[in-house]
């Protein structure tokens, strides 16, 4: 009698614990699966996207980059630029006001600029970084109360988008904190605010003030992928991000939830190494033939590849610029090995005896992007099947893969993404903005394509530069230095409950997501 | 007494200085961290003046005396990814850690016992059989594949047990937030359940098979035969008797089995998402977070070093035998 005494006592609690524990999310809060934790809140210290795309839930910009990829106003009202282009002139909106009830003017918008740039603070994060040497930021100037000027060093038709991730925020406030205490204490601008960071375990924001449908935010950092699958299968998370290919079913099958896939913009690409740091390799000297590399495009299955290995159809690439800004009158190249071997059999490197035309290495990172290895040994076998023996090797990222690269010493081929965007092909294009560029990781130096860059960003707008941009673009296709694979298809979980569109960019926005009804 | 542990902190300044120089070397080894700190298109001037900043410029042997010049003062340095220090980043992931470490020795010890004793007074039979075919499983399967199947089985399929997440314990007992720490108890021990099972699944076969053959080899002993003889019930002989020294060698792989299980918790931490210093490491690791490795390498040489002093102190109690 005691022993079932304690036995049913034991089922009620654990039926209590379970029915707080297992519960799905209430109707005012949306939950969603990340893999890494947050490092910071200070606005110029972030750096990852996963951090960014909280951050951009507490923090306002001048401007956002709206969902069809147009850079639109935000905070600013109006825009004024300068004759030589040097310098914006912002007027912000009136009324605006920071978290802790502070008066948002251009004097915060200035100071949220300068700041980030301020040497003393010694930042790291994108905005000093990325952001500031992309953008040519001088400084940041109060003209009056609501007008803010933005100096540059150069003129450029990225400024506005470039300008859109730079986090404001409230002079008053920040000056009273250290570096350590705003970097766990944001004050920020946006619809949300940082309520409580469980380090490790979740970040959850509070609503203050439109736009936003939830009343809560919720990030819960589940680094595992399979745990974040079980998570969202069990109605506990909404949105998860970087499903594998081989979950998709599992979760579409789920009834529960649904997986959206969407193409990306980060780049997928084999680079070919044209600089120093490989010369005297085998195959560093057959691909600096213009002939080879385009040979060489007809020799790999990307249609293949995509729906064996990534599990979906993708969107090819014909050059570094995504769509809808790419050049419409380039193809895709379609796969065709016979024409591979034509080609190369014309550029002067016929099959030997034992049917192998030159040999090369091959190297890609294993787990950095969407089954890499994977992806990276059947392009190898691909171009050795045209003659081309290809060693492939598959290299850990952090510690010798991004410093290959950053030395420029990677390849001769190597497998690559970069992130792009959807609202300025010069963007996508200033990986090459010089032939010794940190990103001209190929080390590509062909005086056309340079020369026309700079024709290119004396334009007024892109269209006037449209031209210009399709003669790079045309030249990149045929002779540049990658072989065109595709853009990365990003694959989001998403709940039954609620109703809610990934972007092709990589961020994650929840301002307008919704229950569904 | 006091010789033996003044000897034994002599010698665990020694192995901190040993377990530092070895992880220093081995983070080291794997290149040159700077370009994880810096952005896709950073110049060479922007790199080399992170490089500095981070002090990453300097000769290796040079980082790491002062690297013990600040350990002996505390200092950790900063977290490379946090900004904020290093040491604060593994305090707060420890307790975590802790709760899930005990919890899962506590396991090894209540589960493992009566296990072992079953099995050794039924030895032969389809009990015992059953007994040591689950402790030959258990050091077997891999804890990460165990903890996924119980994510599927218990939280996916019968919903019984949550999937992942963490409720504090320990931490808001080290805040004093006693009404906190014990209001949460409850949901801390019904989220510890999964991982905790996992994490301690080896050790309770391993330790049952222990268990199981000390008690064997107990139980043929002539004064075991002279209890019986005199008439004490079998549950005394059994407890009072038998088990009172078969638990020697127990004593001895509990003391090593938190070790142990730190090792083990950094899978099983990843796969339940618990926010422990497993996690934290492995994270670091990735990102050649340096002070952050070292501190938490540290920390738990240190643990480590206290509670297998603790162990030995035990060890001389219960066993008079034993002399320190």
């Amino acid at each position: 009698m005691k022993t079932l005494y304690h036995f049913a006592l034991a089922a009620a609690l654990g039926a209590a614990l379970s029915t707080t524990a297992l519960a799905a999310p209430p109707d005012d809060t949306v939950v969603v699966g990340l893999s890494a934790d947050a490092s910071t809140f200070d606005p110029a210290q972030i750096s990852s996207r996963d951090n960014s795309n909280i951050a951009k839930h507490i923090f306002a910009t001048l401007f956002k980059v709206n969902f069809a990829g147009e850079v639109e106003p935000y905070l600013v009202e109006d825009t004024t630029v300068s004759e030589d282009g040097l310098a914006y002139t912002f007027k912000i909106k009136d009324g605006l006001t920071c978290d802790d009830g502070e008066a948002l003017t251009a004097e915060d918008v200035a100071y949220s600029f300068n700041r980030a740039s301020d040497p003393a603070n010694a930042f790291t994060g994108n905005t000093p970084g990325f952001v500031y040497t992309t953008l040519g930021f001088k400084s940041a100037e109060v003209v009056d109360d609501l007008n803010v000027q933005i100096n540059l060093s150069a003129k450029t038709t990225l400024a506005l988008g470039m300008m859109a991730q730079v986090f404001i925020h409230c002079k008053d406030s920040y000056e009273k904190m250290s570096l350590e205490e705003a970097a766990a204490n944001p004050i920020g601008s946006g619809s949300y605010r940082l309520a409580s960071w469980d380090r490790g375990s979740q970040i959850v924001l509070e609503k203050v003030k439109e736009p936003g449908t939830f009343d809560t935010i919720i990030w819960r950092i589940i680094p595992e992928a399979s745990t974040r699958t079980a998570e969202l299968i069990a109605g506990n998370v909404d949105i998860i991000t970087n499903v594998a290919p081989d979950q998709v079913s599992a979760i579409d099958a789920s009834g529960s939830a649904t997986v959206a896939k969407v193409s990306g913009t980060r780049r997928m690409q084999i680079g070919f190494n044209l600089g120093e740091g490989v010369a005297g390799m085998p195959g560093a000297a057959e691909i600096q033939d213009p002939k080879v590399r385009w040979a060489l495009q007809y020799a790999v299955d990307v249609p293949s590849i995509c729906s064996q290995l990534l599990g979906t159809e993708c969107t090819r690439m014909t050059s570094l610029v995504n769509p809808p800004n790419d050049n419409p009158d380039l193809k895709p190249v379609p796969y065709d090995p016979d024409m591979a071997e034509q080609l190369l059999d014309e550029a002067g490197y016929p099959r030997g005896e034992n049917g192998v035309r030159f040999s090369i290495r091959l190297q890609g990172p294993r787990g950095r992007y969407l089954n890499d290895a994977n992806v990276v040994q059947a392009i190898g076998q691909y171009l050795t099947d045209v003659g081309v023996e290809t060693e492939v090797e598959l290299l850990e990222w952090a510690s010798v893969y991004s410093p290959l690269l950053r030395t420029k010493e990677m390849g001769p081929l190597f497998f690559l993404g970069q992130g792009g965007v959807t609202w300025n092909p010069l963007y996508d294009m200033s990986l090459f903005s010089t032939p010794d560029a940190p990103t001209n990781y190929q080390s590509w130096t062909d005086p056309r394509w340079f020369d026309d860059w700079k024709l290119a960003l004396e334009a007024d707008t892109v269209e006037e530069a449209r031209p210009v941009i399709n003669r790079m673009l045309q030249l990149f296709y045929e002779e540049g230095p990658w072989l065109q694979l595709y853009f990365q298809p990003d694959f989001y979980g998403v709940s039954d409950r609620i109703e809610w569109t990934p972007r092709r960019d990589e961020e994650i926005e929840l301002f307008a997501a919704t229950l569904k009804q | 007494m006091w010789t033996f542990i003044i000897r034994r902190l002599i010698q665990s300044v020694i192995v901190i200085i040993g377990v530092t120089l070895i992880t220093f070397t081995a983070l080291q080894m794997s290149g040159d961290p700077t370009y994880l700190y810096v952005s896709e298109r950073a110049t060479e001037a922007e790199i080399q003046r992170t490089r500095e900043a981070l002090g990453f410029d300097k000769p290796l042997p040079e980082q790491y005396l002062n690297f013990l010049g600040n350990l002996v003062q505390g200092d950790f340095g900063n977290s490379l990814s946090y900004k904020r220090p290093a040491i604060e980043s593994v305090m707060e992931a420890l307790p975590a850690t802790l709760e899930l470490t005990l919890f899962a020795m506590f396991l090894a010890i209540v589960v493992a016992i009566p296990l072992g004793v079953v099995a050794s007074l039924n030895r032969g039979s389809a009990v015992d059989g059953s007994i040591m075919t689950m402790g030959m499983l258990g050091q077997s399967i891999p804890s990460f594949w165990l903890g996924i199947m119980m994510i599927m089985f218990f939280g996916l399929q019968l919903r019984i047990l949550p999937i992942s997440g963490h409720v504090p314990f320990i931490m808001p007992l080290i805040q004093g937030d006693f009404l906190r720490a014990f209001t949460n108890l409850p949901q801390t021990l019904y989220y510890l359940i999964m991982p905790g099972f996992a994490v301690a699944f080896y050790s309770i076969s391993r330790n049952a098979r222990l268990v199981r053959s000390s008690m064997l080899e107990v139980l043929g002993q002539d004064f075991v035969r002279t209890a019986r003889s005199k008439g004490i019930s079998e549950r005394a002989v059994v407890i009072r008797h038998a088990l009172r020294n078969a638990w020697l060698p127990v004593v001895t792989m509990i003391g090593l089995e938190f070790g142990f299980l730190i090792g083990g918790v950094v899978v099983v931490e990843m796969v339940f998402s618990w926010p422990g210093i497993g996690r934290l490491v492995f994270n670091a690791i990735n990102q050649r977070d340096i002070p952050v490795v070292q501190a938490a390498v540290v920390t738990l040489a240190l643990v480590f070093i206290a509670l297998n002093l603790i162990v030995d102190l035990v060890y001389a109690k219960i066993d008079p035998r034993v002399k320190l």
